[in-house]
């Protein structure tokens, strides 16, 4: 497939608001995109507005705070997306296509059970939470993540390991959390850890470098699969260096360290 | 007896009365006027009574309360619309493209950028988590209705001193709890409606205790052809309700937002508090710029004070229409409210938009797909009269050139005393090193991280430089942010807020100018142009002649120096009454949001000092100007000259330095405002981590003073050595080469100063975070 034949679906419903820069970010890699109303998937509008999930090859969940993430972080939007789409979504995952949830859409995919996925495709209940952050506060600052993995997620796939990237956060509920007391092992084993939060010069995070005192550091990770990934900072909003916060005093080039992340899936499909 | 002998209720299974003012003398008109709360006074009941005396019957207590909210400070601005004319109204440029709800500048060629600010100081006061969250939904709402797409967030505030211990005054609520209230409420509401909050500014004083003040400025940005107008097209078009159901929230909200708060506000004005939801808010917005940039709309306009009774009637007459409205279809949250009520209610996240009536059902397909409710309820006529009904019943019929009209007032004034030089009192100091760390500590400069990093200022993937700037997680304080409204375009959008309080209270007209000239060093020290303004005036009882006369001569030096400088200001915003229980006034507060542009974003500075043995420079003249500054408030001076401005001065300093940066020869630039040069130059080295070595004149004023004078129209520059000359040859004398940078420790010789980066940092750092929990 040429990237330029690739189709994003970049979901939102209200609340979501980060869509305009993830259909950028994807645009900007080359692929196509299109932010897609979840009712546009679910048949609830006029005939021409309908879309069928099948159709697209990238299935992105953008940030925001969706239906005001009043219940719990996701939950909501969650749960509108498995009554009437659960299905649609679990094929779409099963036939190996990319999916990518950034901060309020990393909470969704755990609230999907489409992360971790320990035990399948998608778990019938969410295994783990992204729980509020250490601070109580909302945090919006940089932070520098670095690529953890070993290969298998398909977002890191042009990323060489242990490469050291300044991805900014903005949330509140970023600190990712299970029951399971073995949970960061066994993410380790299957090489499902993505990113990790680091000092600027690669130390360990201590906040505010990690934010929100997530366990082991961890900021993002894949399915066993390696092609559903969430991620509390957003990379869409550091695909130029013109938008990263220290770009006057530190400017390499005019990419952004974000963009690798997309480029990464959209060349590895094209 | 109470106004309830004057009230027929009329025989329809609905609540409404027929209100007997015809035969009411004068004690009867100011009960009418007191009981059903109109706020308005005995002049204005009589204009009424002689205006339905030709009308040859009694109003309604839907009529008479329409025309409360209509004829209030809030929505006519009768105090203040004299002089706004006289002085600041008018100023006009080709690329003024509108002065709607918001002003409307030219961008670029194919945009326009929207621009407007206005507080919500009242609701704040008792309220100060709701207040502000629907301050913030109330400036996206007059943004959108331009057509423009909401970009950026500034929002200043004022509050009483958060470490108070003193006794707080009865009905009043603890600056700090109106702090955390306030900044939790614009979090939640700006984060969810994912529109970055970019800038803005807190200050604190003791004379804000009462009253705090919560501003609210919004940036927008509208592509040329989808400019939305504020009114209908024409006669014979459907006129839709938009959003938010309508309740009994926000009550006599203007009336509330035009007289002093008291001991008794808490109680008597909750209900006036309207309660937001930014989960309605966000898919308005999504749904409204739909309709707009399909071109199926004829106008659009939000619902704010007054709800929908100045909307409608706005909305009609600006087109020179009347309308007929059937209120029975307005969608309610509860059953049961009153016509009255339904008509004034200020419930939120409410927009009208008007239309053809051939295209109403593909407007109303566009909102069903967002799931956001559109209803039908007004048409617009040919008469030039506002008519409500409700099922068939006609419940009210006015002139809407008499009802929206208002009355205009010259209010008497008297002329302040203002400081000078004479019976100044210089204050006692300790050392300058301890003279820094105690300023850089005060509140009004120290780190307002705690509020910064809870605004989500990164939204939208366009904000290109930060309210924050340096070295990642070690940053220091930013002048103005700018923002890439345009995707794809390298051409930005600088916004910052200017305002000197102090300086007003002490010299109104030089305080009104300062503002303005702040707002300006702070854009140009990012190397943007300065290209409008938007203001928003906070002042006390217009009624009291001092303060009237504090408001003439602030809006007098913001005109003046507006014409100088010949920058529009296409919209803005008046808020009187901000006095607290017991009389005491907030300081005058004329509050500047200044946008400018650049061409190219990637030849913006900022004021991180950045590279170690490069020169910094002083622009500008520092005169001997102590009154009001932040040495003398905090050490006991007296009196002094305030700050004025050279307008000619500032304009070429603003040229020469725009200039040199456009060249790339500057490395970083700070502006010199609160705590003066010694201030400015210990918070470069803050950002950019690094110390400095400073030798100055001290130019016949002494070194104190020169350290010290927060004199206007003044940056710092630092500039590397193999630029020198070729700063030098733009520059001229308007630039003096004051030191280098370099070391661990800010050093003046002079001042006996030799202060670590790392001590400065603290004491600029910990004050907020520990008064309000939390820190890195």
């Amino acid at each position: 497939m040429k990237p330029e034949e690739i189709r994003v679906c970049v979901l939102r419903i209200e609340g979501t608001n980060c869509e305009d820069e993830m259909a950028d970010a994807f645009r900007m890699a080359g692929a196509q995109a299109e932010k897609v109303h979840l009712k546009q998937l679910t048949g609830e509008t006029f005939p021409e507005m309908k879309r069928n999930l099948e159709d697209y090859d990238i299935l992105a969940l953008p940030g925001g705070f969706a239906a005001g993430d009043y219940v719990r972080a996701g939950a909501i939007f969650a749960a509108r997306i498995k009554s009437a789409l659960g299905r649609d979504v679990k094929k779409f995952v099963e036939d190996g296509k990319p999916v990518l949830g950034v901060c309020n859409g990393f909470q969704v995919l755990v609230e999907l059970g489409l992360l971790p996925a320990l035990d399948g495709t998608m778990s019938p209940v969410p295994t783990a939470a992204l729980y509020t952050n250490d601070s109580g506060r909302f945090e919006c600052r940089p932070t520098v993540v670095r690529n953890d993995n070993g290969g298998r997620c398909i977002f890191t796939s042009s990323v060489e390991r242990g490469k050291l990237m300044m991805i900014p956060s903005a949330h509140a509920e970023g600190r990712l959390m299970s029951r399971d007391l073995d949970f960061i092992r066994k993410l380790e084993e299957n090489d499902q850890v993505v990113f990790r939060y680091v000092r600027d010069d690669g130390g360990k995070a201590e906040y505010p470098w990690n934010p929100n005192g997530s366990e082991s550091d961890i900021a993002g990770i894949c399915n066993p699969a390696g092609n559903v990934m969430g991620m509390m900072p957003h990379p869409e909003r550091v695909v130029t260096r013109f938008t990263h916060p220290d770009w006057t005093r530190n400017c390499p080039g005019g990419e952004g360290d974000g963009l690798q992340i997309f480029r990464s899936v959209v060349d590895r499909l094209g | 007896m109470s106004a309830k002998g004057l009230m027929a209720k009329r025989n329809v299974s609905f609540d409404l009365y027929d209100i007997d003012i015809l035969s009411s003398d004068d004690e009867d008109l100011g009960r009418i006027s007191s009981d059903l709360s109109l706020g308005l006074s005995m002049d204005e009941m009589k204009a009424a009574k002689g205006y339905f005396s030709k009308e040859g019957r009694n109003p309604t207590d839907v009529e008479l309360q329409a025309l409360g909210q209509a004829w209030s400070e809030h929505c006519c601005y009768k105090s203040s619309k004299s002089i706004l004319k006289q002085f600041v109204f008018g100023i006009d440029r080709e690329d003024v493209l509108s002065r709607g709800d918001a002003g409307v500048m030219v961008f670029d060629d194919d945009h326009g950028y929207a621009l407007r600010v206005e507080s919500h100081n009242h609701p704040s006061a008792i309220e100060p988590y709701g207040g502000a969250a629907t301050g913030i939904g109330g400036i996206l709402r007059d943004v959108v209705c331009m057509g423009a797409q909401p970009v950026g967030l500034a929002d200043p505030l004022c509050f009483g001193p958060i470490d108070m211990t003193a006794d707080i005054p009865p009905g009043v609520k603890h600056p700090r709890y109106l702090l955390g209230g306030v900044v939790s409420g614009i979090r939640d509401y700006g984060n969810r409606c994912g529109i970055p909050t970019v800038t803005g500014g807190i200050f604190f004083d003791e004379r804000y205790t009462g009253n705090c003040l919560v501003n609210v400025g919004c940036l927008g940005i509208v592509k040329k052809k989808d400019l939305a107008l504020n009114y209908a097209g024409g006669p014979g078009e459907v006129m839709i309700l938009i959003g938010g159901r309508t309740g009994r929230d926000g009550i006599h909200g203007v009336n509330f937002a035009s007289r002093d708060l008291t001991a008794t506000s808490d109680g008597d004005s909750r209900g006036s508090v309207q309660l937001g939801d930014p989960i309605t808010k966000e898919p308005v917005i999504h749904a409204c710029l739909e309709v707009n940039g399909k071109h199926l709309i004829t106008g659009m306009k939000d619902l704010g004070g007054g709800g929908l009774s100045c909307a409608v009637g706005e909305m009609a007459l600006a087109a020179g229409c009347g309308a007929e409205a059937d209120l029975e279809k307005v969608p309610l949250k509860e059953e049961g409210l009153a016509p009255w009520e339904i008509w004034i209610s200020e419930s939120q996240e409410r927009m009208m938009c008007t239309c053809k009536p051939e295209n109403v059902d593909r407007v109303l397909e566009i909102f069903d797909m967002w799931d956001v409710s559109a209803v039908p309820i007004a048409r617009t006529t040919d008469s030039r009269r506002m008519k409500l009904f409700w099922n068939g019943e006609m419940i009210f019929d006015m002139d809407l050139e008499f009802l929206t009209g208002g009355p205009i007032y010259d209010r008497p004034y008297i002329l302040p005393e203002v400081s000078t030089k004479e019976g100044e009192k210089f204050p006692e100091l300790p050392d300058d090193g301890k003279v820094i760390l105690t300023l850089l500590s005060d509140p009004n400069v120290a780190s307002k991280e705690w509020a910064i990093r809870q605004y989500d200022h990164e939204v939208r993937a366009a904000t290109a430089v930060h309210p924050m700037v340096g070295k990642l997680n070690m940053t220091g304080p930013g002048d103005a942010s700018i923002l890439l409204p345009v995707h794809g375009s390298m051409k930005g959008l600088a916004v910052a807020a200017g305002c000197n309080p102090w300086f007003t209270a002490l010299d109104p007209y030089k305080g009104g100018m300062s503002g303005i000239d702040e707002a300006c060093r702070n854009i140009v020290a990012v190397g943007a142009r300065p290209n409008a303004f938007t203001d928003c005036l906070n002042f006390g009882n217009p009624e009291k002649p001092e303060r009237m006369g504090e408001f003439r001569e602030a809006v007098r030096g913001i005109g003046d120096i507006a014409r100088g400088l010949n920058i529009p200001i296409p919209s803005g915003n008046v808020s009187l009454y901000n006095e607290a229980s017991g009389g005491m006034g907030i300081l005058p507060t004329p509050m500047i949001v200044g946008c400018g542009l650049i061409g190219d974003v990637r030849k913006a500075v900022t004021a991180d000092l950045k590279k170690e043995g490069s020169r910094i420079f002083l622009i500008g003249k520092t005169k001997d100007e102590m009154g009001g500054s932040l040495l003398f408030r905090k050490f006991g001076g007296e009196r002094g000259d305030v700050p004025g401005v050279d307008i000619v001065s500032l304009k070429r300093l603003m040229d020469r330095l725009l200039e040199v940066m456009d060249k790339g020869l500057v490395l970083s630039c700070h502006d010199c405002s609160d705590g003066g040069l010694a201030v400015a130059v210990a918070e470069m080295c803050i950002s950019g981590d690094t110390g400095a070595c400073i030798n100055l004149r001290s130019d016949g004023i002494g070194i104190r003073r020169m350290l010290y004078s927060e004199s206007n129209s003044r940056w710092l520059a630092e500039v590397d050595g193999k630029n020198v000359a070729a700063f030098g040859a733009v520059m001229g004398d308007d630039a003096e080469d004051i030191g280098s940078i370099g070391g661990p420790s800010l050093i003046m010789t002079e001042a006996g100063v030799d202060l670590p980066v790392r001590e400065m940092r603290k004491a600029w750092n910990d004050p907020i975070w520990s008064a309000m929990g939390g820190g890195s």
